[in-house]
């Protein structure tokens, strides 16, 4: 439910089909993701999951899949 | 205007093909720190009000450079209007945290010194660039290393901040085309905590929160409406549940909820700022589904109106449509359904408004009558950027235009009614003191217009100044009262032609004959001066429609695209005006 939902939040910031989102997604292979708009993604997902992500955790993202390991050392169920 | 997040905008801004819009706008932001997503943001919301807008992002913190640079990317945009955001950081640098270091003295000095800074700015700005300019005050800051003790000294950090903005506020009522944005109430009413984020500071100097920037863009929003004459003119009203709680029908004018009790305080709010609003121009009217005697029996005397009988420029009450009492205030007070904006606490009436006139902004409601203040107060239609003496009177002017119709509907000949009031009119060339007037007038007539051609008051300054070019008005006078400048004409000159680029009437004093005698003095000045020959144009747009066959009538001559008047030819003004040139 939580993949789902990550899911959807990346898909409506960069605006691509929500079928088509992936963990392998990165700022390489998603035309909109630059530094701005991974901001912007990065601060939806905080503000949706009621998260808050230290300044490090911020800064090692580099994929939709560290989104999901940072959510999940903070309580976030991704079973 | 629905407000999203700012990702929407981000998204949106790739979509939208605002390019079939008349409306047409230049904006620029030019920043101290991070401002992405201020393009996209206003991009979509100039699109949802049906504006062309056309972006430019100064690049990071270059905001002296581009300024400062006559060649730089800013001004080969050619913006109609800059937003400049510089904030407290930048602009006070170590004093932000070591301000306590320095003697009250030094701090002053310093304070003169970064006001020059600024000063230096916008004045080259101003005089390099048409544009206008905005500029937004600083935040007050909520620390000071001093802690409870800042209190105790005269000049403290603080102080700076109050006295820059004091400057800047100076300023700008110096010079006509910069206008100050208080950031800082901004900043108060959604409160630091959510503004400012460490986290995105550090990140990536970004100094504004994500969630609030679409909200500052639709306060920006505020100025474009008037540049480009958008700006509403009219509030309409409902009474029941809108103006005071309960039916006055059924409930009685003691069971009328208005006053100071909880359920009688929102209303009594809400009043007082639609009062506020008309004390600046803007007009209002009813339109109420109601018995006429119960309605104005609370209007005259329920003690705790705010909104008077005389407050209101026309009032439709009574058991017809909504729809048709609409078009009946819109054609009374002569004003299009696009400058309203309607309040109704019923759902189904606003529906039926938004479905059958969509030009008028029906304002959504939601059922708690408390929040209605702030609603209003919210929104951003009814800004101008300058408020005159003529605005001030406006709403006796369109009393007087109702007495006039009055007088109109019991006289029986046009002509003989025409006599009976006493119209003076009197010209005025080149008159530096009616030019915010005049600006005014160019950018909101659409309907007695001869070419629609908009122009800046920047712009009307230049025309004043070139000695090749005639820049005109009139004040039309009768017998019920003074209307105020309601003709403007613009003209060039060559040696023997006079070439009239605008030509435009006011709605208010339509139908009078007016603009012949206004067009037969100009052909007498021209003729007196040795002109052998007038120039005209008529330019159809969707609303000019009330101008198209007036040089035809007048007796101009087709000749291509232009229509030509050969001053060897006889001319007239109307025997019943009074034409003077002053």
């Amino acid at each position: 439910m939580n993949e789902k939902k990550l899911f959807e939040i990346v898909a409506r910031v960069f605006n691509i089909p929500v079928n088509e989102i992936n963990y392998e997604l990165n700022s390489e292979n998603v035309e909109n993701w630059d530094s701005f708009t991974g901001y912007v993604l990065l601060d939806e997902i905080e503000t949706n999951f009621d998260v808050k992500f230290t300044m490090d955790e911020s800064l090692e993202i580099k994929r939709i899949e560290d989104f999901k390991n940072i959510l999940k050392k903070k309580g976030i169920n991704f079973e | 205007m629905e407000i999203k997040e700012l990702s929407y905008y981000i998204n949106q801004a790739k979509i939208i093909k605002p390019e079939n819009h008349k409306n047409k706008i230049r904006i620029a932001f030019v920043g101290s720190f991070t401002i992405n997503g201020f393009e996209e943001t206003i991009q979509v919301q100039c699109n949802d009000e049906k504006i062309n807008c056309i972006t430019y992002n100064s690049p990071y913190n270059q905001f002296n450079q581009e300024i400062l640079d006559e060649n730089s990317n800013l001004y080969k945009f050619k913006p109609d209007i800059i937003f400049l955001l510089i904030d407290n950081r930048t602009i006070l640098e170590n004093s932000f945290y070591f301000s306590n270091i320095n003697s009250e003295n030094e701090k002053k000095k310093y304070t003169d010194e970064k006001f020059n800074e600024i000063n230096n700015l916008i004045k080259t700005f101003t005089k390099k660039s048409h544009s206008k300019i905005i500029i937004t005050n600083f935040v007050i800051p909520t620390y000071t290393p001093l802690g409870i003790y800042e209190s105790k000294i005269e000049y403290g950090i603080k102080e700076i901040i109050f006295e820059l903005n004091k400057k800047l506020k100076e300023l700008s009522r110096n010079i006509d085309s910069c206008y100050v944005y208080d950031f800082n109430s901004f900043v108060t009413k959604f409160g630091e905590k959510n503004i400012l984020d460490y986290k995105k500071m550090n990140y990536g100097d970004i100094k504004i929160n994500f969630d609030v920037i679409p909200y500052l863009i639709y306060e920006f929003l505020g100025y474009v409406k008037p540049i480009l004459g958008l700006n509403k003119k009219c509030i309409v009203l409902d009474l029941d549940n809108t103006l005071w709680g309960n039916i006055i029908g059924e409930d009685g004018f003691e069971g009328i909820k208005l006053g100071p009790y909880p359920e009688g305080r929102s209303f009594v709010e809400f009043q007082k700022v639609i009062k506020s609003l008309s004390e600046n121009g803007i007009i209002l009217a009813i339109n109420s589904k109601n018995n006429q005697k119960d309605a104005m029996k609370a209007i005259n005397e329920h003690p705790h109106m705010i909104l008077r009988e005389k407050d209101f420029s026309c009032i439709k009450i009574n058991w017809n449509d909504k729809i048709s009492n609409m078009i009946e205030i819109s054609n009374e007070l002569n004003i299009g359904l696009d400058s309203i904006v309607f309040f109704d606490d019923d759902p189904v009436n606003r529906e039926l408004l938004r479905m059958s006139m969509p030009e008028i902004n029906t304002v959504e409601l939601p059922k708690d009558p408390s929040t209605y203040a702030q609603i209003l107060r919210n929104l951003n239609d009814f800004n101008t950027l300058k408020i005159t003496k003529d605005d001030i009177h406006r709403k006796i002017m369109y009393k007087q235009e109702q007495n006039r119709q009055k007088l109109e509907s019991s006289t029986e000949n046009l002509n003989e009614y025409l006599k009976k009031l006493d119209i003076k009119i009197k010209i005025k060339l080149n008159d530096k003191f009616s030019i915010s007037r005049i600006s005014q007038l160019i950018l909101k007539t659409n309907q007695f217009n001869l070419t629609t051609k908009r122009y800046q008051e920047e712009q009307i300054k230049e025309f004043v100044k070139d000695e090749t070019m005639i820049v005109g008005c009139s004040e039309i006078e009768d017998k019920f009262g003074e209307n105020g400048i309601t003709n403007v004409f613009i003209i060039k000159t060559k040696p023997n032609e006079w070439i009239i680029d605008t030509f435009l009437l006011s709605c208010r004093i339509m139908g009078r004959g007016i603009e012949e005698g206004i067009i037969g003095k100009i052909l007498e000045i021209a003729k007196n001066k040795g002109i052998e020959k007038i120039t005209a144009a008529f330019i159809p747009t969707e609303k000019n429609k009330p101008a198209e066959n007036f040089l035809k009538n007048y007796g101009f001559e087709k000749e291509k695209e232009n229509w030509i008047f050969l001053l060897k030819n006889e001319f007239k003004i109307p025997d019943y005006l009074e034409v003077e040139l002053k």
